[in-house]
């Protein structure tokens, strides 16, 4: 077991590497982010739109489409020069690749949140009125990061094996979201009015839907990945 | 053999459709307070009963198709995924039919509808997957995807019906709360459908099988 664990851990420092390296990638998905958010708190007040209710949902459509472009290159850059195919040998196990390449897609995530968390706080002038309650905002922001990295991850092994199917990641991803869509944005808003009581269950669900979508793919990604 | 049976269902659906029509239309009572809207009742719920049939077949042949590989299964799956697709469309245009005199809103997001609707979106996205010509490559993650698109659907649910619900429980757990008449009208399109979806099934099933031998000919006349 520990040697399973530094698989993981190996693979996953070598993505990071990657992606800190090549640092197109990440910084791309920053200035979307960034450009998104802008453009969200923008034309809401061009339409005097009472923006602070509308914070947690502009927060969590902004993740959503910015992981997309953090979460698509997981896989493709294996393709080049069949590198996924030392990869399995190297690793004998499809679930390594997998769980290596959630945690690495969850850190860049967790790192584009907290440039563009702080950003959006600011553009839309957030006024919590001293109730806010941080820690209930920090364990939402992961669950959902968690959530949209390991679907994130189980697609993208699945949509890179066919080629000239891009467009393809966000259709197959956003239907599977949609619980972890409705949990997070409930969740951030009773964080802002600071009512932890009543979104516990909803936490519960949060952490069960991320749960299963973790487990479910270490038994399915031995088809995904296959031959 | 089976050709015999195809045709023997189509002769079944001769007459049970338009029997099925008689027994809405002039056997089951007008609802008192809806009128005559509530007859699209029939046919919505029948609609979204094939939708979710369709879709546990969907996940069932999923699972049979990594385990066997037969193309045979994933054609099941395929056909069945195609055919959910155009019921669940229906439910979700006889809904807003219903719903615009009677809740006077075209559409709210009801858990039943949300499901809907998103069980609507993973169809569409499992055909697109699987694509027209599908390779063996597209087939085996087709199926990764029916089987997880099958279990997001109570995730789906539960958690819109958490957040809120208005959509009438027409069937619960303390029984069906309909007029005796109204009940034997529901039971029978849901049969009359249920015959339908296996009739569309096995024509499409053939289609596919027909279509995937003429690949072969062709490439066999090529050579």
């Amino acid at each position: 077991m520990p040697n399973y664990w530094r698989k993981v851990f190996l693979v996953y420092r070598k993505d990071l590497r990657d992606e800190f390296r090549t640092f197109d990638n990440l910084l791309a998905t920053l200035v979307f982010g960034a450009m998104l958010v802008f453009i969200f708190s923008f034309a809401f007040q061009l339409a005097d739109v009472e923006t602070q209710q509308a914070f947690p949902a502009v927060l969590w459509v902004s993740i959503f489409f910015s992981s997309m472009l953090a979460i698509q290159r997981s896989f493709a850059k294996e393709k080049d020069n069949g590198a996924l195919d030392a990869l399995l040998l190297a690793t004998g196990d499809r679930g390594i690749i997998f769980l290596a390449k959630f945690f690495c897609n969850l850190t860049v995530l967790v790192v584009f949140e907290i440039v563009v968390v702080p950003l959006l706080w600011i553009f839309i002038g957030v006024n919590t009125l001293g109730s806010f309650d941080i820690l209930l905002f920090m364990v939402s922001l992961l669950l959902g990061s968690w959530g949209l990295a390991a679907i994130g991850t189980m697609l993208n092994g699945i949509t890179i094996q066919i080629p000239s199917a891009r467009l393809l990641f966000p259709i197959l991803m956003f239907p599977l979201l949609v619980p972890l869509l409705i949990g997070v944005i409930l969740c951030s808003h009773a964080a802002l009015i600071g009512s932890r009581a009543s979104v516990l269950g909803w936490m519960y669900l949060l952490l069960a839907f991320d749960l299963l979508f973790t487990l479910a793919p270490l038994i399915l990604f031995d088809y995904v990945l296959e031959g | 053999m089976r050709q015999v049976r195809t045709s023997l269902l189509l002769w079944v659906l001769v007459v049970l459709l338009p029997l099925n029509i008689y027994i809405i239309f002039n056997y089951a009572p007008v609802e008192k307070t809806m009128g005559v809207v509530q007859k699209v009742f029939y046919f919505h719920v029948a609609s979204a009963w094939i939708g979710l049939l369709a879709f546990v077949v969907v996940f069932l042949s999923s699972i049979l198709y990594l385990w066997n590989r037969e193309e045979r299964v994933n054609r099941l799956a395929f056909a069945s995924a195609e055919i959910g697709t155009i019921f669940i469309s229906g439910t979700l245009l006889t809904g807003p039919l219903w719903a615009y005199p009677i809740w006077n809103t075209w559409w709210t997001w009801d858990p039943r509808l949300t499901t809907t609707l998103v069980l609507w979106f993973m169809y569409v996205a499992y055909i697109a997957l699987q694509g027209g010509g599908a390779t063996e490559t597209r087939k085996r993650l087709a199926a990764v995807y029916g089987i997880i698109s099958f279990i997001n659907v109570p995730l789906v649910f539960f958690s819109a019906r958490w957040w809120r619900s208005i959509h009438p429980i027409v069937v619960s757990g303390e029984g069906i709360g309909l007029d005796p008449k109204m009940r034997l009208a529901m039971f029978a399109s849901l049969g009359t459908f249920s015959l339908l979806y296996a009739y569309l099934l096995s024509l499409r099933v053939k289609t596919l099988e027909l279509q995937e031998r003429i690949k072969v000919l062709r490439a066999e006349v090529d050579s």
